[in-house]
């Protein structure tokens, strides 16, 4: 484990997004390019991240925390990619939380995303400072001190490291509260950790565990699709009165760039968010497969060349309903539920694995709530049920097409119209 | 006091010369301060001559002061009542274990052999240290006040029942280091945390010693040897020179203890304390003593054990045997005084007891309280009136359920919605 990860260390050096330069520690805030070409293509020209300031301060559902209450005039926001906006969330907490600390494995220097750079320096080494490398030890660290009243923010190195803390996480921290009639709790708990494919990550390094812990009831898993997001959802979560795991997609690092409100604010947690409105289909993710959904929907709707004559011309004109779910547990059935309903379509997209992933759970809720109204078998595009193999990576991820795929595959003519079709035609 | 530690440490350098053509330049060594030797020596004891660790101890089988030993700073009124709650736990655990075979309670853990453990070293820690346990420590929660009526609220879980338990070796460096930044707690309070030797081959022993050495912070590890992790005897639970001897390896002081020694476990226990607080690091106390009981009622320890040896160990070396000897041969206690109080105590937690067993639990609908604080999620809300509407319309006729439901407060009616 140890190897493999100095390993990706040692590869890091020339300068792609687990870039890990030597000679930078200053807690510099402008903002890099994404590495040349891009490990995904559909974030450089998202129309999801919000570029202006106008557009940031008006981020839906976004509540101020600060005493200033000028409304947005006085408001100022700051070019931030997704690292630079979790060390401001984290600056932030540290800065009017006097027990907040940050600690984990190499998060001293400035941590191996650079998301703790500068912190050391600016809060003290009793504040922020590195454990020896042990994700149970950590895990437990953070509960003993969100048992003592006090704001525990420990990183995991990589979601594929988090299975170590797993004992702690689910038999501890979830059922703290509950096992002690509410006598004690670690609701002061955060752990942060990145997750999901970055291009090359191998076996350990791109996993997408959200599934495991969506059992775990009494912990929040949240992961948040860029850098208003991240800085808001996080401060959301360090101050839930709940454990919460919180997984930043590590590919989106450095390649997603927004316009981030340097003030203090949050973002709900549990509220998955409408990004794109429609009414013929509800495509549903969280993470970086939000910016494949939104490249998808861009190929439907202008198809290249190359697949003009592959995909039908019937779905060109088709409403797609983009929602980002942020929040995996609890999840927002309500949401998913009305657009559904409207919709009578689902597709779910996830990096993980189909089988018991956190698709299918979505996807057994709404079927019962939603049977009435389904117009096809809802759809799952995920993750083939096997480790994420170094060279195959392309082939793995639910990247545009397959999202296409399944769109206008998943029986864009309604099974009621097919029944009726069916009989007139004398096949049924 | 014995430093079994340093004197480790002299015998290791005085048995042991180092080769003189030791090094004395270590920038090839740039993380270690280890002198260079050229000859080729493996070691292994932490002792360097062989021997095992040695256990500390105060008085002996008899109750007599040890040559050389010094009592604990105690009066009179603190000696008769380390002693009152070390019979306190025997008398509990009689009745509790008996009421579990009797089916009145669903499961019981005794502490039969390990009360000077427990008692002693509950009472070498200052009331505002936090304490973080494993199961067989009850006796330290009765030492501070908890009472009689709190247990039996906890083992019948009734609608007086607001106990927790259950925390881990980790856990206890952190609680250690949140006390080390709070302002008012920093060099007052420590972290103490108990655990059997099975525990400690955990990998959580490990980071939580590991943590609370090298990050650093206040806390007591206080290992409880009895030789038994259920069925496992230690010597399958351990090759090296039981758990004392990994105290050193973290670099943290440590101490080996007669855990059937009372004052032994109080002496060593202050002194691991004042270490605490003064380094702001782990101490690790590791306590010899021999479960009598079995592991709980779950299990028979004769199907792994003989009869013989467990009471061999009863009257070889009881550490309320003991203590009581010490306690007469000062003068502070008599055949007399230990009629009123096993009397005494037998009606206190029989009257708790049938207290406890009158009491109806808490309201069914509690079954989901506290799993998130804020608001409740959408699935918790909706299970609940799931099984509700099921209570409504089976809760009469399926005896499984109409007999449960008698048992709590509100007859579950609360779920029901009718309350």
């Amino acid at each position: 484990m140890t190897t493999a990860r100095r390993l990706v260390h040692g590869l890091s050096r020339k300068g792609h997004p687990l870039a890990l330069s030597s000679q930078r520690r200053s807690n510099s805030t402008k903002v890099e390019p994404p590495p040349a070409g891009g490990h995904l293509p559909g974030v450089a020209n998202s129309k999801l991240l919000r570029t202006t300031r106008d557009t940031a301060l008006r981020t839906p559902g976004i509540s101020w925390k600060d005493e200033v209450s000028s409304g947005l005039g006085g408001r100022e926001t700051q070019k931030m990619n997704t690292y630079q906006a979790v060390r401001d969330a984290m600056a932030i907490a540290l800065t009017k939380d006097e027990t907040a600390v940050v600690f984990g494995e190499d998060v001293g220097f400035g941590g191996v995303f650079r998301c703790t750079m500068g912190l050391a320096e600016e809060f003290g080494k009793e504040r922020v400072f590195n454990t020896p490398l042990t994700e149970q030890g950590i895990a437990g660290f953070g509960i003993g001190m969100a048992a003592m009243g006090h704001t525990a923010i420990a990183e995991i190195q990589f979601a594929d490291y988090i299975f170590p803390a797993f004992d702690q996480l689910v038999n501890e921290a979830a059922k703290y509260r509950y096992r002690s009639g509410g006598s004690f709790d670690v609701g002061r708990l955060t752990i942060r950790t990145p997750t999901m494919a970055v291009g090359h990550g191998g076996l350990y390094h791109s996993q997408s565990p959200e599934g495991f812990f969506m059992g775990a009831a009494g912990l929040k898993v949240v992961i948040p699709r860029s850098p208003i997001q991240a800085k808001g959802l996080l401060l959301g979560s360090i101050r839930d009165p709940n454990p919460v795991i919180f997984m930043e997609p590590k590919i989106l690092y450095r390649s997603a760039v927004e316009q981030v409100p340097i003030d203090d604010f949050e973002l709900p947690l549990g509220k998955a968010e409408i990004l794109v409105p429609g009414s013929d289909l509800t495509l549903v993710t969280w993470g970086t497969p939000v910016y494949h959904c939104e490249t998808a929907l861009h190929v439907l709707n202008s198809p290249s060349k190359e697949l003009e004559s592959i995909i039908p011309a019937s779905v060109r004109s088709a409403k797609i309903e983009l929602i980002d779910l942020r929040s995996i547990l609890p999840w927002d059935m309500e949401t998913i539920v009305e657009s559904v309903n409207r919709t009578g379509r689902l597709v779910i997209v996830h990096e993980a694995g189909m089988t018991a992933g956190v698709g299918g759970e979505i996807a057994a809720e709404v079927q019962k709530r939603c049977f009435l109204k389904l117009n096809a078998p809802v759809r799952r595009v995920t993750g083939w049920d096997i480790p994420v193999g170094l060279q195959y990576e392309k082939f793995h991820i639910p990247d545009a097409i397959r999202v296409v795929d399944a769109v206008y595959a998943a029986d864009w003519l309604s099974i009621h119209d097919r029944i009726v079709t069916s009989v007139l035609h004398g096949t049924l | 006091m014995i430093r079994p530690w340093r004197i480790a440490q002299r015998i290791a350098l005085q048995s042991r010369p180092f080769s003189s053509t030791t090094c004395s330049r270590f920038e090839n060594l740039p993380k270690s301060n280890s002198p260079i030797v050229s000859k080729l020596d493996f070691f292994n004891s932490v002792t360097g001559n062989g021997s095992q660790i040695p256990t500390y101890r105060v008085i002996d089988g008899s109750g007599k002061l040890l040559e050389g030993a010094e009592l604990p700073e105690m009066d009179e009124a603190f000696a008769k009542r380390l002693y009152e709650n070390m019979m306190l736990l025997p008398t509990l655990d009689n009745v509790l274990y008996n009421v579990q075979r009797q089916g009145k309670i669903s499961f019981y853990m005794t502490a039969h052999g390990e009360e000077a453990t427990i008692i002693g070293s509950a009472a070498g820690l200052d009331k505002e240290d936090e304490v973080l346990g494993q199961y067989r420590e009850m006796g330290v929660l009765l030492w501070r006040g908890f009472g009689m009526d709190n247990v039996m609220a906890q083992c019948f879980g009734n609608e007086e029942d607001f106990s927790g338990k259950g925390r881990q070796m980790p856990v206890a460096a952190g609680v250690g280091y949140a006390l080390r930044r709070d302002p008012n707690r920093r060099g007052r309070s420590i972290a103490a945390c108990y655990f059997g030797e099975g525990a400690a081959s955990e990998g959580d022993f490990h980071a939580g010693l590991l943590l609370a050495s090298t990050i650093p912070s206040p806390t007591l590890y206080i290992a409880r040897n009895n030789g038994f992790a259920i069925s496992t005897p230690s010597k399958e639970q351990y090759h090296g020179d039981g758990i004392a001897a990994r105290g050193p390896g973290y670099g943290i002081d440590t101490i080996r203890v007669d855990g059937n020694d009372v004052l032994a476990v109080l002496n060593a226990v202050r002194e691991a304390r004042r270490r605490c607080l003064e380094q702001g690091r782990a101490v690790l106390l590791e306590a010899m003593s021999y479960r009598v009981g079995h592991h709980s009622t779950s299990d028979d320890s004769f199907a792994y054990r003989p009869r013989s040896e467990v009471e061999d160990r009863k009257r070889i070396d009881n550490p309320i045997v003991r203590f009581r000897l010490f306690l007469e041969a000062q003068g502070w206690w008599n055949a007399e005084a230990e009629a009123d109080l096993k009397a005494r105590l037998r009606a206190d937690v029989m009257k708790s007891f049938k207290r406890a067993e009158s009491l109806k639990r808490h309201e069914l609908g509690e079954l989901f309280s506290d799993v998130y604080a804020g608001e409740q999620p959408w699935n918790l809300v909706e299970q609940k009136e799931e099984l509700g509407r099921l209570l409504r319309k089976y809760g009469n006729a399926w005896e499984p359920w109409k007999k449960e439901l008698s048992k709590f407060k509100n007859n579950g009616e609360d779920v029901m919605g009718r309350v």
